[in-house]
C-alpha cells in the first residue's frame, strides 16, 4: 500500500506514518491514519476519495497549513511536523502554491492585485501580468472577483499560485464548482504547467474521471491510503469527460 | 505590503459608515480630553503668570487700625519678603441710573507705580491717577463694564459721612479679584452689585482718618516659607493684637484664589474621568466591530497565511484598521478639542478676570491625545485579530462553525417563551447568542444614560442649592452692613426707614473655634431670639431655632472640627481681650456655601463682653416702597454695605447656572453621541450578520419597517436594561462629583427628582430612535435579492 521509499533521490516530500486526529469535545475524528507517501519532483499526483475521507487534511499536511498529530513530513531534511510557525510560514511562502476549492480571492482586490498579494511575498516572482497571461485572463486584470465567473476566479487563483514560482502546486478540488468545459480548461492549464515547467502538482478530487490526467493516482478511504497506482496512459485534459 | 495597504484603504472606504460611528466616539473622547485639559492648562498658566507678574500676596492681615511702625515690625519677621499697608473700606455707591445702593470696596493705592505693588493693579482703560486732584478713582473693569462707566465719568460715594464725587481715572484688574467675590460666603462673582475702587493712598488716609496708619497689611513670603505661613500668621496675630486683628488670611484661604484653584483642580478631575468614560465605550464598540471584521475576514486571513504571510504581517495589516480609526479620531478630536477649549475659556472669561489668557499650543497634549486615541482603538482591534490568528491556516479557511444555535435558556420556560411571539424570539435569540455584543450595548447605553442623568442631576442640584440658600435659609429682602458695631439703637433707626416692614439685627464676630486639634477662624453670625429673616435649616428644610446658648454649626464645619451635638468647643473672639470660653454645640444644620456658624445675639454679645451689639440689619421690604428705601440707604452715613437677596439669587441663576447649562448641554450631546454611535454600530454589525434573514423576510413580503421593527425590539431590550443600569451608575457619578467638589467654599447637594429621571429616559430614548432611523434606512437600502443569492 505504501510507496517504496528506498531509492528516490529527487523526492520533494516524504510523509511518514502521519496521523491527524481532530478532537471536538469528547469526540475524536481520525481524519488521517498512519499515512505514508512520497512525492517526487515533477510528478502530477491526483488524490481521489469520497467526501470526508481526509483529502484536504492530507493536503494541509503537505502544504504546511496544519500539523500532524503524529508522524513526520520530511522536506529537504526538515520535519515539518515539528517546525515552528516561522519555519512553516517560510516553507509555505517559498515552496508551495495553493489553489483552493472556493478560490479564496480577496474580494476587495482586483484580479491583478490578488496575484500581487502573492508576488509581493517572494524575491523572484513572475510578473502578475505574465501570470494572468498564462491563465488567459490578461483582459480581466482590473476586475474584482465579484465581476468574474467561477472559472475565471479559479484561473486567477491559479495565476496567484503560479506567480510565486512554487516548487509544489497544491490544488484542492479546483474544478469542484465548475462545469465540464471550464473544468477542462482549468485542468489543461495545470497539465501544461506540469509538462512545460516540470512543476510538481498534487490535485485533489472526488471526481473519478479527473485522475486520468495525472501520472499517479492515490486513493484515500477513511483516512487511509487504499491504493496508489501509476497511470499508464495519461489523458490530455481536453479529453476528460463526465 | 503595497497590495495589502490598498486592500486596507479600500475596505476602510467601503465600511466608512460603520467606522465613522467609532471614529466619532473616539473623537468625542479625545476632544473632551484636549478641551478640558487645555482649558485647565490655560487657566493654570494664566493664573501663575498673573500672580507672578503682579505679585499676588501670600497673606492678608486685617486690623481695626494699626500704625505704620507696627507694619514695619511685620516686615522684619523672618520669612516675610515684603509687606505693604493699605486702607480698605466698604462703602455705599450711588449710581444715578441704578435705584439700588451698591456696595463698593475702596482700596488705597499709590498714585504712581500702582502696578508694581503687591497685588499690583493692571490698568485696562484710562491713564491712571493724575496729579490734578485727589478725588480720583480707578474702577474695577468688570464693574465699569457692567454699569457702562468710562474714564472721565463721575461716580458718587459716601465717604466718612460725606457724599463725595470722584472722577474715574481708569479701569483695572487685580490678581486679588480674579473671581469677583466679596468674601467666602459669596458663591458667584457679581460685578454688577459689587465693585472695587482704587483711590489715592494719601487721599484715603486723610479722608478716612488713617494718618500714619492702615487697616490691612498684605505681604509676600520669601521662597520656601509658604509651608510655615500659619505659624507666621499666628505670630503676626499676637504681635498686632493691640491694634484689633480682625482676620488673618493665608493665600490658600483667600476667596478669589480658592475659587480659581478649586476650579482648576476640578477641571483636572474632569479631564481624567470624562475622556476615560468616552474612550472606554469607544474601545468597547471598536472591539466588537473589529472582532466582527476579523471574523468576516477569517478566510482571507487563513488564505494570506497559507500563501506564506507571517503572523506579524497579517496582524500589522489588520491593526491598520485600528490605527487609521485612531488617527482619524485623534486628529479630528484634537481639532475639535482645541476649538472647544477656546469656547470653554470664553465661558470662563465671564467668571475669571485675567488681563489676558495665555493661549499656547500644547503639543504635548496633542501627542498624548493622539496616543490615547490610537492606543484605545488599536486595543479594540487586537482581540479579534488574535482570535483568528490562533487558528491554523487550514482551520481559518474552513467555513466558521455555525454560530451557536439551539435553544437559549429562556426556552426552558415554555409557557413564558410561547407567550412572546416570534419577533421577540428572534430578538432574544440573537441577544443571548452574542452576549459580548449585547453586554457592550447595555454598557454603552448605561454610560450614556448615566452621563445624562448625572448632568441633569447636577443642574438640578444647583437650583436646589439656590432655593435652599436664598429661599429657606436667607429670607430677608435686603441687608444693610454697618460701618461699626452699634447698639440696638441702630435697629430702631433702620426700622423707621421708608419701605421697611420689619427689621432684624445680626452681629458677625470673627472667632477662633477649636475642638482639640481642629480649629478654624470664621465669622460667627449671631441672630436675635425669634429670628425670622435667617433660618438655618436642616437637610429636610425644617428650620432650627437658635438656642439661647451654644453654637449651631453647618454640617461641613462640624465635620472639619470633628464636632457633634453636645461637644464643647473653645471659642475665642478675635477682638478685645480675646477671652476663650467653652461653648457647646447645640445643633447641626445644612449649608452648602462657606462654613456657617450661628449663635444667639445676646449670648455672643455677652461673650464678646459687650451689651447687645449690631453690625448688620436684615430687612423685610415692602416691594412697593423699595425705591424709597434704596434712595434713603444711599444717603445713610453709617451704612457700609448693602445687598439685595433677589439680586444675589438672580445673579447666580442668570450667570452661573445658565453658563453651567451650556457645558451641561455639551455633555448631553456627547452622551448622545455615545448612545447613538454605539447603538448604530451594533445594529449595523447585526444587519450585516443577518443579511440573509433580512433578505428572507423581504422575500416573504415583509416591509422594511416590519423588518426594522424586529431590530427595534432587540435594541429596546438593550436600551431598557442599559437605562435601568444607568440610574444607579449616574447617581454614583453625582455622589462622586459631590465628593470631588466638596470644599469649604461650596458643596453640591445630591438631589433626585422624578423629572430628571424622566428626562434622562426621554433623551436617551430620543438618541436610540435616531439610531433606529438609521437602521431602517439601512434595511430599506439593502439589496436583498443579491443577499439571498449570495453563497456563504
Ligand atoms: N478542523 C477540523 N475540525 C474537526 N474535524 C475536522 C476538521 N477538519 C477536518 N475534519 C474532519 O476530518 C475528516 C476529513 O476531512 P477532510 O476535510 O480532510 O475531508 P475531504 O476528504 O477533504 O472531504 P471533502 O471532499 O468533502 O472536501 C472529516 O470527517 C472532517 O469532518
Ligand atoms: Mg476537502
Amino acid at each position: 500500500m505504501a510507496d517504496s521509499t528506498t531509492t528516490v533521490p529527487q523526492a520533494v516530500l516524504r510523509i511518514e506514518r502521519v496521523s491527524r486526529i481532530f478532537r471536538m469535545g469528547e469526540v475524536e475524528v481520525p481524519a488521517l491514519v498512519e499515512v505514508d507517501m512520497t512525492i517526487e519532483a515533477g510528478e502530477f499526483i491526483a488524490i481521489l476519495g469520497p467526501s470526508g475521507s481526509g483529502k484536504s487534511t492530507l493536503l494541509n499536511m503537505i502544504g504546511g497549513t496544519d500539523r500532524p498529530t503524529s508522524g513526520s513530513v520530511w522536506h529537504e531534511g526538515h520535519d515539518l511536523a515539528v517546525a515552528d510557525d516561522g519555519e512553516l510560514t517560510e516553507y509555505r511562502r517559498e515552496k508551495v502554491g495553493f489553489i483552493f476549492q472556493f478560490y479564496n480571492l480577496v474580494p476587495s482586490l482586483t484580479a491583478y492585485e490578488n496575484v500581487q498579494v502573492a508576488t509581493e511575498l517572494v524575491d523572484d516572482p513572475l510578473d502578475p501580468k505574465d501570470a494572468l497571461e498564462m491563465v488567459e485572463l490578461s483582459d480581466r486584470a482590473s476586475h474584482f472577483p465579484a465581476q468574474l465567473s467561477g472559472g475565471e476566479q479559479q484561473r486567477v487563483a491559479i495565476a496567484r499560485a503560479l506567480a510565486k514560482r512554487p516548487e509544489l502546486l497544491l490544488a484542492d478540488e479546483p474544478t469542484g464548482a465548475l462545469d465540464l468545459t471550464t473544468s477542462r480548461s482549468v485542468l489543461g492549464i495545470l497539465q501544461r504547467l506540469n509538462r512545460e515547467q516540470n512543476l510538481t502538482i498534487i490535485l485533489i478530487t472526488h471526481n473519478a474521471a479527473i485522475p486520468a490526467i495525472a501520472h499517479r493516482v492515490v486513493r484515500i478511504v477513511s483516512g487511509r491510503i487504499a491504493e496508489s497506482r501509476i497511470n499508464e496512459h495519461v489523458l490530455p485534459a481536453e479529453e476528460v469527460s463526465w | 505590503m503595497r497590495v495589502l495597504t490598498r486592500k486596507l484603504w479600500r475596505e476602510i472606504f467601503n465600511s466608512a459608515g460603520v467606522l465613522a460611528t467609532v471614529v466619532v466616539i473616539i473623537m468625542v473622547g479625545t476632544s473632551s480630553f484636549i478641551c478640558v485639559k487645555s482649558a485647565q492648562r490655560i487657566l493654570e498658566t494664566s493664573q501663575e503668570a498673573y500672580y507672578r507678574d503682579y505679585r499676588f500676596a501670600d497673606f492678608w492681615v486685617n486690623v481695626k487700625k494699626a500704625p505704620l511702625s507696627a507694619v514695619k515690625r511685620v516686615a522684619d519677621l523672618p520669612g516675610v519678603a515684603a509687606v505693604e499697608s493699605r486702607v480698605v473700606f466698604d462703602v455705599i455707591l450711588d449710581l444715578p441710573h441704578v435705584v439700588e445702593p451698591i456696595t463698593g470696596r475702596l482700596i488705597s493705592a499709590p498714585t504712581r507705580g500702582f502696578d508694581e505693588t503687591i497685588n499690583g493693579i493692571s490698568l485696562v482703560r484710562g491713564s491712571g491717577f493724575s496729579d490734578d486732584r485727589n478725588e480720583e478713582v480707578i474702577l474695577g473693569e468688570g464693574f465699569a463694564q457692567e454699569h457702562d462707566l468710562h474714564p472721565g465719568d463721575r461716580i458718587n460715594l459716601i465717604l466718612n459721612r460725606k457724599r463725595e464725587s470722584f472722577i474715574i481715572a481708569g479701569t483695572a484688574l487685580s490678581p486679588e479679584y480674579v473671581y469677583m467675590v466679596r468674601g467666602e460666603g459669596d458663591f458667584t462673582p457679581d460685578a454688577e452689585h459689587f465693585g472695587i475702587l482704587y483711590v489715592k493712598e494719601a487721599y484715603a488716609r486723610k479722608a478716612l482718618d488713617f494718618d500714619g496708619a492702615c487697616n490691612e497689611i498684605v505681604g509676600r513670603l520669601v521662597p520656601g516659607a509658604q509651608a510655615d505661613v500659619d505659624l507666621l500668621l499666628d505670630r503676626i496675630d499676637r504681635m498686632l493684637q493691640p491694634f484689633g486683628v480682625l482676620s488673618t488670611t493665608p493665600r490658600s484661604r483667600q476667596a478669589s484664589h480658592r475659587f480659581l484653584s478649586d476650579e482648576i483642580r476640578g477641571l483636572g478631575i474632569t479631564a481624567t474621568v470624562m475622556p476615560t468614560i468616552f474612550l472606554a465605550v469607544a474601545a468597547l464598540v471598536l472591539n466588537i466591530l473589529m472582532t466582527r471584521l476579523a471574523e468576516r475576514q477569517r478566510t482571507t486571513m487563513g488564505t494570506l497565511k497559507a500563501l506564506g504571510y507571517s503572523n506579524r504581517q497579517v496582524i500589522t495589516h489588520f491593526l491598520g484598521f485600528g490605527v487609521v480609526v485612531g488617527i482619524v479620531g485623534g486628529l479630528t478630536g484634537i481639532g475639535l478639542g482645541i476649538s472647544m477649549s477656546y469656547g470653554l475659556i470664553s465661558l470662563y472669561a465671564d467668571f475669571f478676570k485675567f488681563p489676558q489668557f495665555l493661549f499656547t499650543t500644547y503639543a504635548d497634549l496633542w501627542i498624548v491625545g493622539m496616543i490615547i486615541s490610537v492606543v484605545f482603538s488599536v486595543a479594540g482591534t487586537i482581540k479579534g485579530t488574535l482570535a483568528v490568528l490562533r487558528l491554523t491556516p487550514a482551520e481559518a479557511m474552513r467555513p466558521k462553525p455555525p454560530a451557536r444555535g439551539g435553544a437559549v435558556f429562556l426556552e426552558k420556560y415554555p409557557a413564558l417563551w410561547r407567550s412572546m411571539g416570534f419577533r421577540s424570539h428572534i430578538a432574544l435569540r440573537s441577544l443571548l447568542r452574542n452576549p459580548t455584543r449585547t453586554l457592550s450595548g447595555i454598557l454603552s447605553t448605561a454610560l450614556a444614560g448615566s452621563i445624562i442623568l448625572s448632568t441633569l442631576m447636577m443642574y438640578d442640584s444647583m437650583w436646589y442649592l439656590v432655593d435652599f440658600q436664598f429661599e429657606h435659609v436667607l429670607r430677608s429682602d435686603a441687608t444693610i452692613g454697618m460701618r461699626d458695631e452699634r447698639s440696638r439703637l441702630a435697629l430702631y433707626e433702620t426700622q423707621r426707614l421708608p419701605g421697611v416692614d420689619y427689621a432684624e439685627p445680626t452681629l458677625g464676630v470673627v472667632c477662633d473655634i477649636r475642638n482639640g486639634r481642629n480649629a478654624r477662624r470664621l465669622a460667627v453670625l449671631a441672630l436675635e431670639e425669634n429670628h425670622r429673616l435667617t433660618n438655618p435649616c436642616q437637610r429636610d428644610l425644617s428650620p432650627i431655632a437658635i438656642p439661647p446658648q451654644g453654637l449651631v454649626l453647618a454640617s461641613k464645619l462640624a465635620n472639619i472640627l470633628d464636632a457633634d451635638v453636645g461637644d464643647r468647643l473653645e471659642l475665642t473672639p478675635v477682638r478685645g481681650r480675646r477671652r476663650t470660653v467653652q461653648v457647646p454645640v447645640a445643633s447641626i444644620v445644612e449649608g452648602f456655601l462657606g462654613l456657617d456658624c450661628y449663635a444667639d445675639l445676646t449670648y455672643l454679645s455677652r461673650m464678646v463682653g459687650e451689651a447687645a451689639a449690631v453690625n448688620s440689619v436684615q430687612l423685610s421690604v415692602n416691594p412697593v416702597r423699595a425705591d424709597a428705601l434704596f434712595r434713603t440707604v444711599k444717603t445713610l452715613p453709617n451704612a457700609q454695605g448693602f445687598s439685595v437677596r433677589a439680586n444675589t439669587k438672580g445673579n447666580i441663576e442668570s450667570t452661573f447656572i445658565e453658563t453651567m447649562g451650556i457645558s451641561l448641554g455639551m455633555m448631553v450631546i456627547f452622551a448622545g453621541v455615545i448612545a447613538f454611535g454605539s447603538m448604530i454600530n451594533l445594529s449595523l454589525i447585526e444587519i450585516t450578520d443577518r443579511q440573509r434573514d433580512i433578505a428572507t423576510f423581504r422575500v416573504l413580503g415583509y416591509h422594511p419597517s416590519q423588518v426594522a421593527a424586529i431590530f427595534f425590539r432587540q435594541n429596546m431590550i438593550v436600551f431598557t436594561l442599559g437605562l435601568i443600569l444607568s440610574f444607579p451608575l449616574g447617581y454614583g457619578m453625582v455622589v462622586g462629583m459631590a465628593q470631588a467638589y466638596d470644599t469649604e467654599l461650596f458643596r453640591m447637594p445630591v438631589v433626585v427628582n422624578l423629572p430628571v429621571i424622566v428626562w434622562t429616559g426621554l433623551l436617551a430614548f430620543g438618541f436610540v430612535l435616531l439610531a433606529q432611523w438609521v437602521v431602517y434606512r439601512q434595511i430599506a437600502k439593502l439589496d436583498w435579492l443579491e443577499a439571498v443569492q449570495a453563497k456563504e
